[in-house]
């Protein structure tokens, strides 16, 4: 006889399994691509900008968007799947907005829809960090305050 | 007469912060009281932040529950102990990019915001490499770039490129490249506004976590010792070290590591009633003291 509640519990650690290595290509381009709008709106040269790595930033913003969307998701998933695909949406747009920026032409109009387009994708982001274990934004396991964190489970 | 007043505020704390994190080297020395703590720099006419602090809203209950960061007070409260809100903030000067340093950007309206550009550069960089360098850029947050491209857009973001004089009238800000992080900046205020100032204070960010990093734990024999942690190099970190004690003439105290709890001896301090040390490093002409 089946366990279902065993089984549901298997396909959500699954979906958390695949879904956290989406969202944390999402999260490194998302990071690529606002330090790359930073310059964008503060440089005096445009030859100053690094155009090859946010191009394969956008390649692999693609890639996490088609991860995303074809991830097995359970229902007690389903939320979070919702505010992780409009996470990587909004990453499109926002990569979208930052090449029309980047054109001579670009006014205040493309200016805030990239700025838009960002706060959507980081703050959908930040949703799922908090709706599930293990889509944590920030990788306070190297940061200043590290060295205070307990050890994992059955470590010593 | 000083030209600035200056507070170092806590905001929060590790009770419990190894040692050896603060140090390079003592493993078996045990633990400090780690504060989290910003400057308030205030005269000429500017109100001026050396970092802002972290968002409590998006990181407090991880930071409390994992690290036992205790004790957070938002800057309304904090500032307030000097009689300031943060719409008050003119100009904030970020010395890296690390989330307790410049993430709460989007709770100063009203601030211009000073950050390295190499601090940037490398950070973009950074993330290009794979999973397994995820170590160079621990500590960031995308939505902390994301509200500085808030601000640039406003045009309250300024990218510096190495080391400028008078950023801010009377103060000058350093790049320390390749240290604790990339870019990371320290800042000098010339309180006299004279060139060759006789009353230098330097605001070290993460480049010193204590004054033992200036002299070592041996008063016999004072020598640098680099803190714990450098995305850079510890042989950066030394000669940074060295250039900022130089500065101020060999007089470690001028040398302000926020996260240094001697502070409240070093300097006139008290404790709050939500028990957060404010530290009063000098007062300009017609300010009262916030300690007595």
């Amino acid at each position: 006889m089946l366990n279902l509640a065993h089984e549901a519990d298997h396909a959500l650690l699954a979906y958390i399994e695949a879904g956290r290595v989406a969202q944390d290509l999402l999260r490194q381009v998302l990071t690529q691509l606002a330090g790359y709008s930073l310059m964008l709106m503060t440089a005096s040269r445009r030859s100053s900008l690094p155009e090859q790595s946010i191009r394969a930033a956008s390649a692999a913003a693609a890639r996490a968007f088609g991860d995303i969307r074809a991830l097995a998701v359970p229902s007690a998933a389903r939320h979070h799947h919702h505010h992780l695909c409009k996470a990587a949406e909004a990453a499109r747009h926002a990569f979208a907005s930052a090449e029309r920026c980047g054109r001579p032409d670009a006014g205040e109009a493309e200016r805030d829809a990239l700025t838009r387009a960002l706060q959507a994708a980081t703050a959908h982001l930040r949703v799922t960090a908090r709706l599930l274990p293990g889509f944590e934004i920030v990788d306070f396991g190297q940061a200043c305050c590290a060295q205070h964190a307990p050890a994992p489970a059955g470590g010593s | 007469m000083a030209d600035y007043s200056i507070w170092v505020l806590e905001y929060a704390a590790v009770e419990k912060f190894p040692f050896s994190v603060m140090m390079y080297g003592p493993q078996h020395q045990g633990t400090r009281k780690l504060p989290y703590a910003y400057a308030l720099v205030k005269g000429k006419g500017e109100t001026i932040l050396i970092d802002t602090g972290y968002d409590h809203v998006a990181y407090g209950k991880a930071l409390a529950d994992a690290y036992g960061v205790s004790n957070y007070h938002g800057p309304r409260e904090v500032l307030r102990e000097c009689g300031v809100a943060p719409e008050d903030v003119t100009s904030v000067l970020v010395t890296h990019a690390h989330f307790d340093h410049m993430g709460a950007i989007d709770l100063f309206p009203n601030a211009k915001f000073y950050l390295q550009k190499y601090e940037l550069d490398q950070w973009v960089w950074a993330l290009t490499l794979g999973k397994e360098f995820r170590f160079l850029i621990g500590g960031g947050d995308p939505a902390d770039i994301v509200k500085a491209v808030a601000a640039a857009k406003e045009g309250r973001m300024v990218l510096i490129d190495g080391d400028r004089e008078d950023v801010l009238p009377g103060i000058d800000v350093h790049l320390a490249r390749d240290t604790h992080t990339y870019g990371s900046m320290y800042v000098t205020i010339r309180n006299d506004g004279a060139r060759e100032s006789a009353d230098r204070w330097i605001f070290a960010g993460d480049l010193i976590y204590t004054y033992d990093n200036l002299t070592g734990l041996d008063p016999a024999s004072p020598q640098i010792v680099p803190i714990g942690l450098a995305v850079g190099s510890q042989h950066n970190l030394m000669f940074a070290s060295d250039e900022m004690l130089k500065s101020v003439g060999g007089e470690v105290r001028r040398v302000i590591p926020v996260h240094e709890d001697r502070l409240k001896t070093t300097f006139p301090s008290r404790l709050t009633r939500a028990g957060l040390q404010v530290v009063e490093i000098a007062l300009a002409e017609g300010e009262s003291s916030k300690v007595r």
